[in-house]
């Protein structure tokens, strides 16, 4: 099989397109537009201070690393939003702190890791010497007193997953996965392997990368 | 809508609006009781209000923190954890099998679990009434019980996972079937209700159904008990229960936007569901005599396998759950007792991608390259029985929520049996994918549903209520919802629920009128 080690590539601006069609509902719309364009909005946080803020930026560059475009979702301030305003997803380990306290104490941790590993606080670290702290952090063996306190392979299974919730729940990131559910309108015709309907997208021809416009 | 002043003594206030308490509330309503529902979520208008985007349709999950621990924590939200009118119907995947009368009698069959106090035979009138009011859309003859009653409507079109489990079970000799959903594959009309239109195929039925074709209860059983004369207040929280020297409950206190309410009533429903059942009763301290409730949660048995495959599959498409197969009802060389039903799954980015960080741990460029493959990505998963285990139980935390209360902290361990059936399933499932043609195969351990924590049965030294759903120790309270079950049956509950909530309505209502 063609591609079991090439996964497609897809065109970019497929999803931006179609939101302004009869394909997509208001209420989609609505949801969809708020958030490519909340991006361009001036934005501060009110969770996390400067420094918190950064290393967070940090650890969720190397968590989503790929193309390394610089339209990739900040994911980090809607981390800082939902803290700011209180809101969690139903559930939570017992074995962790509450969010707000497990976060700031995991921040602490990173860089007390870091520290520990390479001298310096993880901003200042090369992406591999991040990605290793990282590592240490995924495996539940990092260094550091914080991590008696923050289970830390749940704090980052967790983190994890929120990362990618927020990082695939992003208009611009569903595009580079070929992904167009959203515009479900008025039917999908085409309900079946290889069946497509008009709209959806094919798969970039060969190796071509397009970048993002 | 009509609407009950507070002092008034209604006949009854039923607390929830899921698959327990909008069936039992129309059946009340429409043998004319004066009811009033309290559910603590929204009222939505999907149509209107349901974006096909599920960070923004999160909010039909359950909001307040649920503590986890054990060997097994469960994961809350998604897939077991509803608010709104509606309840959990608002997000499950309307896939209704029925369960099987050997399910219910899991004691007597392998001697280990708990026997239900009834029959499948008592409830097999009220899955048919069922199938026909939600309009469901299934194969006849069905493939495992060919004598049952036809399904009202034909099967939905199989999707691109449908179409791979297909594939890779008919080279294993693996029977299998389209599945019976409760989505309508034709417009449909009942009485009551009206005309609903049918599935478009969005496959977003674990997000929202924005057009009617799902049965969910907001657009079946709560505009039927709304026509009949009953009346739902939304966003209202349940709290308290007043009560008289007797034991009896003479009013339900609640949380709404105005600040603590209170409705008076002569009889009380809870149908809150196994997580927010138990902590109401735990919190005032009532019905619990038996020492049993919290006790015996339950969470099916529920592995994913995933795969990539050369063809096209967009598992956006279509109904998620297309395809069945309970040839695994009793399967060969299971070393446990019990059985599951095997079940293709279509899945959303933002679902996937979270499993994909949970169940492998990917991030950076081997999570970007593995999601490129999302559109040649499909799964099959199993529900399976989970036996009973005192242990496995919710208790309240020394936590307390936004509203001052105690969070519920939720024990779980899965047992030996669970273990073995998952090892089961996970071995078969790895080879049908593979007989399928796919790459890339992965293992996601999963459960599914939260059932028990109030269970029934005979006497009230082993259980909360009786097999009407009465409560042993308060003579006007009934529980209707999935935390009765005294064992988690190997099909998905919604449609027992639904059954067990109009028969306990139709037991009170006989026994009422007997005086």
């Amino acid at each position: 099989m063609g591609n079991e080690s090439k996964p497609p590539r897809f065109p970019s601006g497929t999803v931006r397109a179609l939101l302004q069609t009869h394909h997509v509902s208001a209420a989609t719309r609505a949801a969809l537009t708020e958030r490519i364009d909340e991006s361009a909005r001036p934005w501060s946080p009110r969770f996390f201070n400067d420094a918190e803020i950064a290393t967070l930026r940090a650890v969720c560059a190397r968590l989503t690393a790929g193309d390394d475009l610089d339209d990739d979702p900040d994911v980090a301030r809607t981390i800082d939003d939902r803290l700011a305003e209180g809101r969690g997803d139903g559930w939570r380990f017992a074995a962790l702190p509450p969010d707000p306290d497990a976060f700031r104490l995991a921040l602490r941790g990173i860089d007390e890791s870091s520290t520990a590993l390479f001298g310096v606080a993880f901003v200042e670290l090369a992406p591999d010497q991040q990605d290793h702290v990282l590592t240490t952090i995924q495996r539940g063996v990092a260094p550091g007193t914080v991590w008696q306190t923050v289970e830390p392979s749940l704090f980052f299974q967790d983190l994890l997953s929120e990362v990618c919730e927020i990082f695939y729940g992003h208009p611009i990131i569903q595009e580079e996965i070929g992904y167009v559910g959203m515009t479900d309108l008025p039917r999908w015709e085409s309900v079946g392997l290889d069946a497509l309907d008009e709209r959806e997208p094919r798969p970039l021809p060969g190796d071509h990368v397009e970048s993002r416009s | 809508m009509r609407r009950f002043r507070h002092d008034e003594e209604v006949d009854a206030v039923v607390i929830g609006t899921g698959a327990g308490g909008a069936p039992l509330l129309a059946r009340l309503a429409q043998a004319g009781l004066t009811v009033v529902a309290l559910e603590a979520g929204r009222w939505w208008q999907p149509e209107r209000d349901f974006a096909t985007d599920e960070i923004a349709q999160a909010e039909l999950y359950w909001p307040d923190e649920r503590l986890s621990t054990g060997t097994d924590p469960i994961h809350f939200g998604r897939n077991n954890s509803g608010t709104g009118v509606g309840g959990g119907t608002l997000h499950y995947t309307a896939y209704v099998p029925r369960p099987r009368p050997a399910d219910f009698r899991l004691q007597t069959e392998f001697g280990v679990g708990f026997d239900w106090p009834l029959t499948y035979a008592e409830l097999e009138p009220y899955y048919d009434e069922l199938e026909a009011i939600l309009g469901v859309s299934g194969p006849s003859p069905y493939p495992w019980h060919p004598q049952r009653r036809p399904y009202p409507l034909p099967p939905l079109p199989l999707n691109a996972p449908a179409q791979l489990m297909t594939r890779g079970c008919a080279s294993l000799g693996i029977a299998t079937s389209p599945a019976p959903n409760a989505a309508l594959s034709a417009p449909y009309f009942q009485a009551g209700i009206g005309w609903r239109p049918a599935c478009t195929h969005r496959g977003f039925c674990q997000a929202g159904c924005s057009n009617g074709a799902k049965a969910s209860m907001d657009v079946t059983f709560v505009p039927l008990a709304v026509s009949a004369g009953a009346e739902i207040r939304p966003a209202s929280f349940a709290t308290r229960f007043e009560r008289r020297r007797d034991g009896r409950i003479t009013g339900v206190v609640y949380r709404s936007k105005s600040g603590e309410e209170r409705q008076h009533c002569r009889h009380v429903f809870l149908c809150a569901g196994a997580v927010e059942t138990p902590r109401l009763l735990l919190m005032n301290d009532i019905a619990n005599e038996s020492g049993q409730v919290g006790r015996n949660l339950m969470a099916h048995v529920a592995p994913q396998v995933w795969g990539r495959f050369s063809e096209d599959v967009r598992p956006y498409k279509g109904i998620p759950g297309a395809l069945i197969s309970e040839d695994t009802h009793r399967p060969p060389g299971a070393d446990f007792a019990g059985g599951y039903i095997l079940q293709s799954i279509g899945v959303m980015p933002v679902t996937y991608a979270t499993q994909v960080a949970r169940g492998r741990g990917l991030w950076g460029p081997a999570l970007r390259e593995h999601m490129r493959s999302y559109n040649h990505i499909a799964g099959i998963n199993i529900l399976g029985d989970c036996l009973p285990s005192p242990d496995n139980r919710l208790q309240l935390s020394d936590e307390l929520d936004h509203r001052g209360l105690p969070k519920p902290l939720v024990s779980f361990n899965l047992g030996d049996n669970e273990r073995r059936m998952a090892a089961h399933a996970e071995r078969l499932m790895r080879a049908i994918w593979e007989a399928a043609g796919a790459e890339g195969i992965w293992v996601f351990p999963r459960t599914a549903h939260t059932i028990g924590t109030c269970r029934m049965g005979a006497t009230d030294d082993m259980a909360v209520v009786d097999a009407d759903g009465r409560s042993f120790s308060v003579p006007n309270l009934t529980i209707a919802d999935n935390s009765t079950f005294p064992s988690a049956l190997g099909v998905n509950p919604s449609l027992t629920i639904m059954a067990l909530a109009l028969r306990t309505a139709d037991r009170f209502l006989s026994r009422i009128k007997g005086g």
